[in-house]
């Protein structure tokens, strides 16, 4: 996805941008801060919803990698996330292995899995990748469902609970939310570096790429790989969290769509955006549960939700809020201006 | 295994190859000529088959004729969504097209489960069971009957494409854009009835299959990711193509079926990968409807 208008070239525009820029990081900062703080005053309620958010950022982070710096539209990612959910459940009851280690197994099994698979499947483009991670993370949940002697099947895995009991809710709120933290990390960093650079190459013309002498292979298969990292170990964490794991609900299709939607809601390729786009997707939810009576229509509102993001802001609110385009009505119809027939 | 199984499983193959081209031949056509992987697909399909079962059951019409109300009822469906949403971003990049057909499947899926319940539901005419043999091999009558019109309606929409007006409007769309508007194609109008007629066909193929299978609000996903193989088995872009393609595909179906039941799915995900790697242009390679 090109960006165009990007550079601004008066002073004035420039510093003005800075400025605004500066603010921008303050909000977060302080964003960050009032969550780190949260547990201290919110309810239980609040402390399991935010951390069901915080997964959801932090997949959608790890998403951005591949589908939003490389752009290469991954629609298996969920894939990813169960096996780091099954990855750490076998661990800890096989293996009798301790959480973290066990999320380190779990997670590491889903990165080798990235590795194998996007070999060969990153070879692919456009439609053939995007339908290829869809049939693989399918096949992969057949198969969990399937091998019941290794996976328990349709009877699902138990997991012993935290213990204390009583700090349950405070000990996975806040591994989330530093899973949330060290995905804004590793993205800041890696964008400065050499291998972000060549993602953003690849996105924008990876033949191109490929003749300035970058490993594109390589700079892919890496950018799968740290994808499924935050999302192997955001299932690692729901599994101890959810104390059960079983094949039809951690490889839900829903999954991988609520993490490109939270991407693109946000901004994909921008360092914050997922992190804001999984914020607004859960405050739309929660809104739309609280006022209508949807109750078995879940689907449908993320469906009507989708939709409408893509008709009006498929760049995302980062656009917005760092200033780059104003909110007008005029700016949420450029997209239907600009690609309608 | 003897070789009455065998022939049989031949026969089958080849009966279910009608139903899976009509699958797969609108799949194909907005592939072809709008680029669009249209993911909500197998739930126009879905749809086809409940307008079947409710005309069925309700009205006690027989299946076979209720095909053509299924593709009147499908083309008007698809016609609006074309025209009145995705026209709207179609030159939009990839991820967003992908995007808002994966999220019109989830609404129609869960629309369908509200309204309809998630139950197994079958269409049982008074000659579902019947047919006929020869030699030892078993023919039923539904399962002819559906290969019949399979290949009658791709028949007919070959002709449309080749022979009419409209039809070559809408493969000059698919050629080339701009050449097509300097002939005076209204481009909007073409991706609206490309995309109307290949909803009409997965209402056809819907009807057929539920004659045939059990049906319920989730069946169209398998559906989707069939029509996505033949399609890259056969080659994008040419009729025949696709009925080779399905050909190919459902003696896989049918014989993975027969040799290892329960890794159906999974041998089939591994033939589409496996070709998408090895041919991502097809078996037939690049045609373009002609």
């Amino acid at each position: 996805m090109k960006k165009s208008g990007e550079l601004q070239n008066s002073p004035q525009a420039a510093s003005k941008k800075v400025a605004r820029q500066k603010v921008l990081l303050g909000l977060v900062g302080a964003f960050v801060v009032l969550l780190a703080v949260l547990p201290l005053f919110a309810s239980g309620f609040w402390m399991r919803t935010l951390t069901l958010l915080f997964l959801l950022a932090a997949m959608a982070e790890g998403w951005n990698f591949i589908g939003g710096y490389t752009g290469y539209a991954a629609f298996g990612n969920v894939a990813f996330f169960g096996i780091g959910a099954y990855g750490t459940a076998l661990s800890m009851l096989r293996l009798h292995f301790p959480f973290f280690l066990a999320l380190l197994v779990g997670a590491a099994a889903a990165m080798l899995f990235a590795v194998l698979v996007g070999l060969p499947v990153l070879r692919l483009k456009g439609h053939y990748f995007a339908i290829a991670t869809v049939a693989l993370a399918t096949g992969v949940g057949e198969v969990a469902d399937f091998w019941t002697d290794f996976t328990g099947g349709a009877a699902g895995l138990t997991l012993p609970f935290f213990h204390p009991i009583q700090l349950s809710n405070y000990f996975f709120y806040y591994i989330a939310f530093v899973l949330v933290l060290f995905g804004l990390g590793l993205t800041y960093f890696i964008m400065k570096r050499k291998l972000g650079y060549s993602w953003l190459a690849i996105r924008e013309d990876e033949d191109a790429a490929k003749m300035m002498g970058i490993n594109t292979t390589w700079s892919k298969v890496v950018a799968f790989a740290l994808s499924a990292l935050m999302a192997g170990l955001a299932g690692g964490i729901y599994a101890y969290w959810n104390t059960f794991v079983l094949a039809e609900e951690v490889f839900k299709i829903e999954y991988t769509l609520q993490m490109i939607l939270a991407t693109v809601l946000g901004g994909p390729g921008t360092v914050f955006g997922p992190f804001i786009g999984a914020f607004i997707y859960y405050i739309l939810i929660t809104l739309l549960v609280f006022f209508l009576p949807v109750g078995q229509l879940h689907a449908t509102i993320l469906g009507l939700i989708i939709i409408l993001v893509m008709v009006f802001t498929p760049q995302g609110v980062m656009d917005f809020l760092s200033g780059r385009k104003r909110l007008t009505l005029s700016a949420l119809l450029e997209n239907i201006r600009t690609h309608k027939v | 295994m003897g070789s009455l199984e065998l022939t049989q499983g031949v026969v089958n193959a080849i009966l279910l190859s009608g139903t899976l081209a009509l699958v797969a031949i609108g799949f194909s056509i907005v592939w072809g000529i709008l680029n669009i992987i249209n993911i909500a697909h197998g739930a126009f399909i879905m749809l086809g088959a409940y307008v079947t079962y409710w005309l069925f059951t309700l009205f006690g019409i027989d299946p076979f004729l209720s095909i053509p109300l299924s593709m009147i009822t499908l083309f008007i469906v698809g016609y609006v969504i074309q025209r009145y949403l995705i026209n709207l971003v179609i030159r939009a990049p990839l991820l967003v097209t992908f995007l808002l057909t994966f999220a019109l499947e989830i609404v129609i899926i869960n629309l369908a489960t509200f309204f309809w319940k998630g139950d197994l539901r079958s269409v049982t005419p008074a000659y579902s069971g019947a047919g006929f043999t020869i030699g030892a091999v078993q023919i039923p009558y539904v399962r002819l009957g559906a290969f019949a019109i399979s290949l009658l309606l791709t028949g007919l929409l070959h002709v449309f494409l080749t022979y009419t007006k409209t039809g070559n409007a809408i493969r000059a769309t698919g050629m080339d854009i701009d050449a097509a508007r300097l002939q005076g194609v209204k481009i909007a109008q073409s991706y609206a009835l490309t995309f109307a007629l290949g909803s009409a066909l997965a209402g056809a193929a819907g009807s057929l299959i539920s004659i045939s299978f059990p049906i319920d609000p989730t069946m169209g996903g398998a559906y989707t990711l069939r029509a996505f193989l033949i399609c890259v088995l056969g080659g994008l872009g040419s009729i025949p193509g696709v009925m080779l393609g399905a050909l190919l595909y459902a003696f896989i179906e049918v014989f993975s079926g027969i040799y290892a039941p329960g890794l159906k799915d999974a041998i089939a995900l591994f033939v589409l990968v496996f070709v998408l790697i090895v041919r991502p242009t097809g078996i037939a390679g690049k045609a373009f409807y002609h």
